[in-house]
């Protein structure tokens, strides 16, 4: 049983550095076409990776899967088309990629004095995608699950499903429950939700060819909107006592009058919350991602000073990626469960009661 | 630096995105998932309780038993002693009403010769006196005249006599 796991998980191992491999070759291959010269730019290689694109990019080709550019021109008109039109920096319907400025790599419309602009953008970008992709899959397992949960009363789901249920327990047992004591019920369902696809959208992140590929966690969009979430449902359902905390908490009254020292204080802490979650997912996430795409980088800027250093890098820089990229498999887990406790311990602590009804509790 | 600079559309509709998928899960995957955990959780211990209750009355059922029978040990031992001394007491009284019945026989058999004997006395003395007195009424006729006064002494030295016997 321990040989066949071991050797199962040696198998995983060399799947995911191959599939490492794979893009990278494909993209390296793409921009020294485009820069003509065979150098290398490094940065632009990395950052590519970590943004978001128009286009998918495909494993082992050139090709590239067109997805729907979605577009609100100047004049309030809305334009919908495949990004296949603007590839190669054509441009179509007065919208193009720029490579250039603060908008590079976005997409922009020309207005009538010829000024360039940022249109609204509501593409169906690679990110946006693969959002979609992870809202199927966890759907599915979800819905699955609980089809099954309900066919086997009082069973123990086993394999795929006893994995799910592993971190539900996880989550729900060890971290909601004790922490929301009679509310866990109510915030169970949100912050379940925020666990499985914060974990699903960074693993589908380690996935590094077509059907993932896309940097979502280490993109800071996406987790500010989580963050934001979280501080909605703090907020929203935040008790009278919570609330009084804030704005007039029970401190001597030369620190909250005339100068509100305190709430300003208390305020910012309630806001820097949210800020705390969405850059501590997106710098760990994004991190992760970065030093993979440096390391493998590192073995083609080494390349012109020969084939042996070069060789010797190659070595060293895939037995640490692989290394690294094991540790971020590691971190997917925990980031996604940090972000759940965390959010947490926010909503615990806005359901704070008047502690004569504590007292009263105990 | 891009990196840092939210990007609308994505927010857009990772919002729309996640708050559908937060519907439907909220709707028809964790009310059951963890209504079920809980349930079985619940069931688990239940019957580890249960487990617990028959293992303590096994317990108990076991001590029951086990003082039934040094109950029954102790009544056995109990008649068994009762037995005895009742066999001891059967035993005794038996020989006691034999005892009992032996004198009863002895005290007929002694009162029946006594009586025969006073029976053989009554008579020999009659018989005695008979004698003595036709031995008398000879030798007086002999010797004497039918006096009536040397009678009368002769018949109180017959009552001497027998009054001796």
């Amino acid at each position: 049983m321990y040989k066949l796991t071991n050797m199962k998980f040696k198998r995983c191992i060399l799947i995911i550095t191959m599939l490492l491999a794979i893009p990278f070759a494909t993209t390296i291959k793409a921009s020294s076409h485009a820069e003509g010269d065979g150098e290398l730019n490094v940065k632009e290689l990395i950052f590519h990776h970590l943004l978001d694109s128009y286009e998918w990019e495909l494993p082992c080709t050139d090709a590239k899967l067109p997805l729907p550019i979605i577009v609100r021109d100047y004049q309030g008109k809305w334009h919908m088309f495949s990004s296949s039109r603007l590839s190669h920096g054509e441009e179509y319907e007065g919208f193009k990629i720029t490579h250039e400025g603060d908008n590079s790599g976005k997409v922009v419309g020309t207005d009538a004095e010829g000024n360039e602009y940022r249109p609204l953008d509501f593409s169906i970008t690679k990110d946006v995608s693969e959002i979609i992709l992870a809202t199927i899959i966890i759907l599915i397992l979800l819905l699955s699950l609980a089809r099954w949960y309900k066919k086997n009363p009082n069973k123990a789901p086993r394999k795929l499903f006893g994995g799910i249920e592993l971190l539900i327990e996880m989550v729900y047992v060890e971290v909601i429950k004790p922490i929301l004591g009679k509310d866990a019920k109510r915030f169970a369902p949100y912050l379940l939700t925020i666990f499985f696809f914060i974990l699903t959208i960074n693993l589908i992140g380690m996935i590094t060819t077509f059907p993932g590929g896309a940097n979502l966690s280490g993109n800071i969009a996406v987790t500010l909107v989580l963050a934001l979430l979280t501080f909605l449902v703090v907020n929203i359902f935040g008790t009278k006592h919570y609330w009084k905390d804030l704005f007039w908490p029970e401190v001597p009254m030369f620190m909250k009058f005339p100068i509100p020292i305190m709430p300003v204080i208390e305020i910012f802490g309630a806001l820097t919350k949210p800020v705390a979650l969405m850059i501590r997912l997106f710098a760990n996430m994004m991190g992760g991602h970065m030093i993979t795409l440096v390391l493998i980088s590192l073995i083609f800027i080494f390349a012109s000073l020969g084939t042996a250093v070069q060789s010797g890098t190659a070595l060293f820089s895939t037995i640490f990626a692989l290394f690294m990229g094991v540790l971020h498999l590691l971190i997917c887990l925990i980031q996604a469960y940090v972000f759940t406790m965390l959010s947490t311990i926010f909503i615990g602590l806005a359901q704070i009661h008047g502690h004569k009804e504590e007292k009263h509790e105990k | 630096m891009e990196l840092f600079k939210p990007e609308l559309g994505l927010s857009f509709w990772l919002l729309i995105l996640f708050v559908l998928l937060f519907i439907v899960a909220a709707k028809y995957v964790w009310p059951i998932i963890i209504k079920s955990v809980d349930d079985r959780a619940d069931l688990i211990d239940k019957g580890v309780g249960y487990a617990q209750e028959a293992q303590k009355q096994l317990e108990n059922a076991t001590e029951n038993a086990q003082k039934l029978l040094s109950d029954a040990h102790r009544q056995q031992m109990e008649i068994l002693q009762e037995a005895a001394q009742m066999k001891v007491r059967i035993i005794e009284e038996a020989r006691s009403a034999a005892a009992v019945e032996a004198k009863k026989v002895m005290d007929a058999a002694a009162q029946s010769i006594e009586q025969s004997r006073r029976a053989a006395e009554e008579q020999f003395r009659a018989e005695v006196s008979g004698f003595a007195l036709q031995i008398a009424e000879k030798l007086v006729r002999k010797e004497l005249s039918d006096d009536k006064k040397q009678k009368e002494i002769i018949e109180e030295m017959l009552k001497q006599i027998e009054k001796q016997n």
